[in-house]
């Protein structure tokens, strides 16, 4: 059996193939280092980087969505705390970018707030309007502001998504096609904002474990 | 400019540079003071943030400022590029440490290599670690050591742009990386050539670097996109970010 394990700051991914089987699932991170898990390959910031095992987040991403990439489409991750996107042309590398260094725009920020406001994320629906969240934390305070005059958490986070799927959609420098990985293909709200911008295709939470597992076969 | 001579310069031993001096000018003071020791004042040596630039500023030149000041007693001259060889904010500089007591010799190497086809490169080309052939580069601007021995190697990626602040950035790349922009000007000899520093091979995958808050990111991030390589500043020192992109880069390229 193989093992693949995306380990990010909230979240680990993991795939195990048997007999050619695939097995995907998520678990804590806070619980990834009580099972002592042996993996062949692994990527994310909660594991050391091992140079016989580790594999760097952007090279997984590329593998993970070649097919989309080599199709053209931009490919986004976005996750907990950063996020990054590489972009193909004719085939080949043609450009990539990785803002890890302020998470104050990113999953980790919306799981906090639907905690915080007791929302459930099923419950959010594309608005719209839309915050700036060029910086997070001074969208956050927007959110404050709304809800303070009366308006429901639920409108004013889905403002706040927007402005993350447009953000997204800037940094990715304005494509026309993009495939999007990690937990936010599950937060409909964030789809549907950034459909108003670009085609979306969202491939999921598995997408760097699956180029992973590309990468080890090649 | 007010000389001083080897007497009043007893407990004075270091001759002080940034950038390249002109030619003539180390020639001058290697024979004026043939015991000084000469310290590159663009190198980071540690020493205590004296904050005397504003926060957002060139790490290379708030190095030069701290370093100029800790080594103050024993500064016999700084010798200091003003001109397109170096950049406005040394020029600035200089005219504050001036005025802040320190020897300073203002000097302009906007030479133009006659002849860009006769320009000797051998450690740029050479197989050395990337790290180890900056630190040579730099250093041979004094010492002027003969590298011609150095064997040309095929390259596989390019590096552009000026030595780093931290130099371990470097350990990323493979041996067989050729080096571009203002490192390859000084190798040169020519480091205020436009056409040298602007050189890059377009068939080599190439990271544009530049330190945040310089002149020269307009550059770096022209020629990247114009050649599809990787623009990338760093501060002071890389973020696990920037070490990231350049990892992935050189893996994607």
């Amino acid at each position: 059996m193989k093992t693949y394990i995306d380990a990010g700051t909230t979240w680990t991914k993991i795939l195990k193939v048997e007999n050619n089987e695939k097995t995907y699932c998520v678990i804590p991170t806070k619980d990834l280092k009580t099972l002592n898990l042996k993996y062949n390959k692994c990527t994310g910031h909660s594991l050391p980087k091992d140079k016989n095992t580790y594999e760097n987040e952007v090279v997984a991403l590329a593998n993970g969505a070649k097919k989309y990439l080599e199709d053209d489409f931009i490919a986004l991750d976005l996750g907990s705390r950063d996020i990054k996107y590489v972009q193909y042309q004719n085939k080949k590398f043609k450009d990539m970018d990785w803002n890890a260094s302020c998470a104050s725009a990113t999953g980790a920020t919306i799981e906090m707030l639907l905690k915080f406001y007791n929302v459930d994320v099923k419950d959010l629906k594309f608005n719209p309007q839309k915050y700036s969240v060029t910086c997070g934390i001074f969208g956050l305070e927007k959110i404050m502001d709304d809800i303070a005059q009366g308006i429901n958490p639920e409108i004013a986070i889905s403002k706040f998504i927007h402005g993350i799927a447009f953000n997204a959609y800037n940094f990715a420098k304005n494509p026309s096609k993009i495939c999007i990985s990690g937990g936010f293909c599950e937060n409909n709200c964030f789809i549907d904002s950034l459909k108003q911008y670009c085609d979306v295709i969202p491939l999921g939470r598995f997408v760097l474990v699956d180029g992973l597992m590309a990468n080890d076969l090649m | 400019m007010q000389e001083l001579s080897q007497t009043d310069n007893i407990n004075k031993n270091i001759i002080a540079f940034w950038g390249y001096p002109q030619k003539a000018l180390i020639k001058e003071y290697k024979l004026k003071y043939p015991n000084a020791k000469w310290v590159d004042l663009d190198i980071d040596f540690k020493y205590p943030d004296l904050k005397f630039v504003p926060d957002a500023y060139c790490t290379i030149i708030k190095n030069i400022c701290n370093n100029a000041f800790h080594l103050k007693d024993k500064i016999i001259a700084i010798l200091a590029p003003i001109g397109k060889d170096k950049c406005d904010s040394a020029y600035f500089i200089s005219e504050i440490l001036k005025k802040e007591g320190f020897n300073i010799v203002q000097s302009v190497f906007e030479d133009k290599c006659p002849d860009l086809s006769k320009i000797e490169l051998p450690i740029s080309k050479s197989n050395l670690p990337l790290k180890e052939k900056v630190e040579i580069i730099t250093k041979n601007i004094y010492e002027q050591k003969d590298y011609s021995h150095l064997q040309e190697v095929k390259p596989s990626f390019g590096f552009w742009g000026v030595p780093p602040n931290d130099l371990d950035i470097l350990n990323l790349f493979p041996n067989n990386t050729e080096v571009f922009g203002w490192i390859r000007a000084v190798e040169a000899g020519y480091p205020g050539d436009w056409e040298i520093e602007t050189y890059v091979d377009e068939n080599l995958p190439t990271v544009f670097f530049t330190q945040a808050f310089c002149s020269k990111t307009a550059l770096a991030k022209y020629l990247a996109n114009k050649y599809q390589g990787l623009y990338i500043d760093i501060d002071t020192i890389p973020t696990n970010s920037a070490k990231a992109k350049i990892e992935a880069f050189l893996k994607l390229r």
